[in-house]
């Protein structure tokens, strides 16, 4: 509504003056008699039908109960008071307002009353049964469906508290959403993904990776082999060395695959598991870049609220190497069973890329360096959903999948 | 040693027990239980939990491969001098002697010094063996060894205190008195200590008697020279081995002990004597007995160190920070490295003999970056300045997955590994057999991805989820004769039950072969294969007639089908499965199909309704590709409405051996409103070119 108070005083009055009659007044007369000559009038006159309407609908409703004959009788009432034929406040709408409304008020009239006559199907007998009939059986309840509540209602015969219809839906598997995840981080960080085969050599599985026959380091690993030269890749690292060999530096690379062990499966141990590799080679990169992103990934990728630790740990193709762990994500770092009272949760090893390592690439260590880290990514679904369990992801249980 | 579960690596760690009390014999902790906990984390000693033992408290701590030296108590304080900036006691162990001389009583002999560098030895007679004082017996078990008598004990307390190995013979019991570290023979035997006959090969270094071997050198003594009950003179042995031939011995005899465990990861050579006196000490003192003068001591070549250069432009480089003069200095020297400054440019590190880890500049930088503290050190965020091309196929499985997804299909993950028999139910092509599988059902590398969904499929039908669309987009293996197998990426899709489930709203129709051929389809469509053609497939694994395969330029795209009736009894299958298999490979060297906006016609389409009678053997793919070929600019669609062999009519309403066939076609002009006479005349020329084909029309509407 626009225009200033003296233009409002006058409708307004005679607005005052309409309210004190009756609803049946109203429509016995004209909207000539009503003064109702501009559309906000009529939009006003047919909203006081309206709710006329649904009030007393709704204190048949309310008082619903009672024998059955009665409860016919008043319902037939209603339902003849507004929508009988002849003599139906409906009808006697349609032949006081609307027949007679002046030319240029008649489509808005007309439009009003084509919605009062839809609203008005809630009186009609089969409804108003219905409600009653519900009302009377059943106190009218609240449900719940999909965390919504509504108001259990029956309308006109439908019961729209049915279950929707609901497709058959599709799904990615928890372990490529987290991969997808990871990968994004570092996509925008301008890297590159990377892949080589998981049926790797024990050249580039281990001895390229500065882990010789001769140290027990290669212990570390329980391998699979195809024979003594082939092994199933126990890490995605070989794709480092084939990354450097082909590319050179510098190289921004992400080695996302799956990787192999040797271990009988339990809860936390899977035959086949998921790693993502990072590699970054370049001049003058230390251990502050390896910092700072790892920090930037993992609070991109666990939330901004949580605190990373870098402590010092061992891999052979990493030094200095490290262990990166976050505040725990189950209890904020105050100390529960997950992270063995510490706070602290590992999640990923890291380090500086060891220099024989970047000579097996084909890198001159004096000229470059690098930074590198590797993570399980079952491990980080199990952290991300609280899976207790590895075995699930590869089983293709219907019943876990559908919950991602 | 325990080997724990699973950190970010997968990496299988030792865990190493440590005495707070024993520590402290060695250095001041000025630290609680939690904060050395922590303190010790943060140099690299990951300490997982700690545990109250009495009035003692116990650290369970993990040691890398590359730590020997922390196997011990004394290398574990050494950490903690370095940590809080206390004084390691320095190790004086002086041994009271007997007048006699050892080298009367026995004699030792290296005869193959590149693998046994040092042997020193100390005699101690008359003594009475019996079982430890309980102060020694609770140590021991504190840190979880499990004490046996007086002199066993003591030799495994000295390894845990000082990370030596040290081994006692019945000195009596030594043919000739004598010790000869030698090769063995092959086919030499020795009856070690847990009870087992080995046989041994000349990789294997032995301690030998004058007649025959007594030990395994560096892993374990023999039974025939165990201490015993009635022992009373005992050789000790500290000797230093080569960690490449302990490790080779260990592995083939499959015997990983404590004193293996330390000498293939590199004892400290210089520790040798100091333990053995520090052990004939204990002896003396605990079992009674005299120690014979002097040590023999054989160290044909003793060892240094050379130094390392450490540059304080590289600790910039590496560390990406100004580490303190005093700091770098301090650490190395308080770790046993000796220290030599060299103007301002670094300076010259020499390491201890304990410390065979570290033998290049970047190991000293470790050094110093773990105990300046890797949290204060800088960090910073930097991009990467380049891009290589960022993985198109990436785009490519994005859209191969989505398109699956909205079709309703749930990816899933399942193991590449198979019973070789079973994978061979499902394709010719070798799997990559394993060397040392878990179990004979994961023997191979699969060259098939089929049975990983079957098996998927039949997991989900056994828990009464019948209505199944499932994806997997994985690889395949075969083996060949180069250096590595053959590895291609597959996309298999499962199906089964229901297209639709059965509800209020909707009645249960079942999923058929069309389910499946459409979502390939569908699939397809998102690539310019160029030339592709659907035919019947032979695929030895789906049933005859229901299994048909998508070509483009004669390579296979797809294959699909239902799972052969005799296989899916084999599997116990509830119900029919339905299965494609997806050369993922060749699709994702197509490319993805160019999108560009064709206008839409303002003008409005024609529908015609062709009632054909089509002979049952001429397929309708004949019948679309004749309608095609005729390149009729205005046909928009085509679909099959509805198609009846005459058997299913009144008979005589069609030629028996004939079909009916209700073909919608749907003409539209962009340019202009068809008239009828333009929708007619393309329409004879349809019907007179199916002629051929031997389809008649039925009528037109």
């Amino acid at each position: 509504m626009s225009g200033s108070e003296a233009d409002r005083r006058i409708p307004n009055q005679r607005a005052h003056t309409r309210s004190r009659m009756s609803i049946d007044e109203k429509i016995s007369k004209t909207l000539n008699d009503l003064d109702a000559i501009s559309p906000e009038a009529i939009g006003e006159l047919f909203g006081e039908v309206t709710s006329a309407l649904e009030s007393e609908r709704k204190a048949l409703i309310a008082a619903g109960a009672g024998d059955g004959r009665e409860r016919s009788q008043k319902v037939k009432d209603l339902r003849d008071r507004w929508l009988a034929r002849k003599g139906g406040l409906v009808s006697l709408i349609d032949e006081n307002w609307l027949k007679k409304a002046p030319k240029e008020l008649k489509p808005a009239v007309g439009r009003a009353f084509n919605q009062l006559r839809q609203v008005a199907t809630c009186v009609d007998t089969e409804s108003l049964l219905q409600e009653v009939r519900v009302q009377a059986d059943v106190p009218v309840r609240l449900v719940a469906h999909a965390g919504v509540e509504f108001t259990a209602e029956v309308i006109r015969g439908q019961d729209l508290t049915l279950p929707g219809y609901r497709q058959p839906m599709g799904s990615i598997h928890p372990v490529t959403q987290v991969m997808r995840e990871i990968e994004d981080i570092f996509l925008g960080l301008g890297f590159s993904i990377e892949s080589g085969p998981e049926i790797e050599s024990v050249y580039y599985n281990f001895d390229a990776l500065n882990i010789p026959e001769s140290h027990p380091a290669r212990d570390d690993w329980d391998t699979l082999y195809v024979n003594s030269e082939t092994v199933l890749r126990t890490h995605t690292s070989p794709v480092q060395i084939r990354a450097m060999e082909k590319h050179g530096a510098p190289l921004y690379i992400l080695c996302p695959g799956k990787a192999y062990r040797h271990d009988n499966p339990d809860s936390t141990h899977a035959t086949m598991f998921h790693q993502v590799e990072g590699l970054a080679v370049d001049r003058d990169i230390s251990f502050a870049d390896l910092k700072g992103t790892l920090d930037y990934f993992a609070r991109k990728f666990f939330g901004d609220k949580i605190k990373t630790n870098f402590v010092p740990s061992f891999f052979p193709f990493t030094e200095p190497s490290g262990e990166l762990s976050i505040s725990c994500v189950f209890c904020g770092g105050e100390g529960c069973r997950v992270c063995k009272e510490s706070g602290w949760i590992e999640v990923m090893g890291c380090g500086m890329v060891h220099p024989e390592v970047l000579r097996h690439g084909g890198i001159d260590p004096e000229r470059y360096s690098g930074w590198a880290f590797g993570l399980g990514v079952e491990r980080f679904a199990m952290m991300k959903y609280d899976i207790n369990d590895i075995q699930l992801f590869h089983q293709g249980d219907v019943r876990f999948l559908e919950q991602f | 040693m325990a080997v724990c579960a699973p950190a970010s690596l997968y990496l299988k760690t030792e865990i190493m027990k440590v005495s707070l009390n024993w520590l402290k014999e060695f250095v001041e902790v000025p630290a609680d239980a939690r904060r050395l906990k922590a303190d010790l984390t943060s140099v690299g000693l990951n300490a997982e939990s700690f545990q109250a033992v009495g009035e003692d408290v116990v650290f369970e701590v993990e040691v890398t491969t590359n730590r020997p030296d922390c196997l011990s108590h004394y290398g574990v304080a050494r950490e903690v001098a370095a940590l809080y900036r206390k004084h390691l006691a320095p190790l004086e162990f002086v041994c009271k002697e007997s007048s006699a001389a050892a080298s009367a009583e026995a004699s030792i002999e290296i005869l193959n010094p590149e693998l046994c560098a040092r042997y020193c030895g100390r005699v101690v007679q008359g003594v009475e063996v019996k079982a430890s004082p309980d102060w020694l017996v609770r140590r021991l078990e504190a840190v979880g060894q499990r004490p046996i008598n007086n002199v066993a004990d003591i030799t495994n307390y000295v390894l845990m205190e000082l990370g030596h190995p040290l081994h006692a013979f019945d000195l009596t019991r030594l043919k000739g008195r004598r010790i000869i570290v030698r090769s063995a023979r092959p086919g030499e035997q020795l009856q070690t200590l847990d009870g087992v006959a080995r046989t041994l090969a000349a990789s294997d270094l032995v301690i030998a008697d004058s007649t025959r071997p007594v030990a395994l050198a560096g892993v374990m003594g023999g039974e025939e020279s165990e201490i015993s009950g009635d022992t009373r003179s005992v050789l000790l042995e500290s000797a230093w081995f080569d960690p490449a031939t302990i490790r080779r011995t260990s592995k083939t005899q499959g015997l990983h002990t404590e004193a293996s465990h330390r000498f293939e990861r590199g004892a400290d050579i210089e520790m040798a004597p100091v333990a053995l006196d520090r052990a004939a000490i204990l002896i003396a003192q605990l079992a009674g007995g005299e120690v014979l003068r002097g040590v023999i001591d054989v160290y044909p070549s003793p060892k240094h160190r050379t130094y390392i250069e450490l540059r304080r432009s590289e600790i910039q480089r590496i560390l990406g920070a100004e580490v303190p003069w005093e700091e770098i200095e301090r650490v190395l020297r308080t770790l046993g490295f000796k220290v030599e400054r060299r103007g301002t440019e670094g300076w010259r590190v020499t390491p201890p003999l304990s410390r065979l880890d570290v033998d290049r500049e970047v190991d000293l930088i470790e050094e110093v970056a773990r105990h300046y503290g890797y949290n204060r050190l800088p960090s910073r965020v930097r991009p990467a300045p380049t891009r290589l091309a960022a993985g198109e196929t990436r785009s490519k499985e994005l859209r191969i997955s989505n398109t699956l997804v909205a079709l309703g299909y749930r990816e899933i993950i399942p193991s590449a590994m198979v019973d070789p028999a079973e994978n061979a139910r499902f394709t010719d092509r070798p799997p990559v057999v394993l060397e040392n599988p878990l179990s004979q059902d994961a023997a191979a590398m699969r060259s098939s991805a089929v049975p990983s969904m079957v098996h998927t499929l039949k997991w989900n039908l056994d828990r009464y989820r019948t209505d199944l669309r499932l994806y997997e987009m994985g690889r395949v293996y075969s083996a060949r004769d180069a250096s590595l197998p053959d590895e291609r990426r597959v996309l298999v899709l499962g199906t089964s039950g229901n297209r639709e489930p059965s509800t209020l709203h909707s009645k249960e129709t079942e999923l058929n072969f069309f389910d499946l051929k459409g979502h390939v389809e569908e699939l397809l469509g998102c690539f310019d294969l160029s030339g592709l053609k659907f035919e019947p497939s032979d695929a030895g694994y789906l049933e005859e007639g229901v299994a048909g395969r998508f070509v483009a330029e004669d390579s296979t795209v797809a294959t699909l089908g239902r799972l052969r009736e005799d296989l899916a009894r084999g599997y116990k299958l509830r119900q029919a499965v339905w299965l494609a298999e997806v050369e993922l490979d060749v699709l994702l060297s197509a490319a993805l199909r160019q999108k560009s906006f064709k206008p839409i016609s303002k003008f409005p389409p024609v529908e015609r309704d062709f009632s054909l009678v089509v002979p049952e053997s001429t397929a309708y793919g004949r019948l679309e590709e004749t309608i095609r070929g005729l390149a009729i600019e205005e046909i928009q669609s085509m679909t099959p409405v509805d198609r009846r062999p005459s058997g299913e009519l009144p008979e005589g309403t069609i030629p028996p051996g004939h079909a009916s066939l209700l073909l919608r076609i749907t003409f539209q002009s962009p340019t202009h409103t068809l008239a009828s006479d333009e929708v007619e005349s393309q329409s004879r020329r349809i019907v007179e070119a199916l002629e051929p084909l031997g389809v008649q029309i039925r009528a037109q509407a």
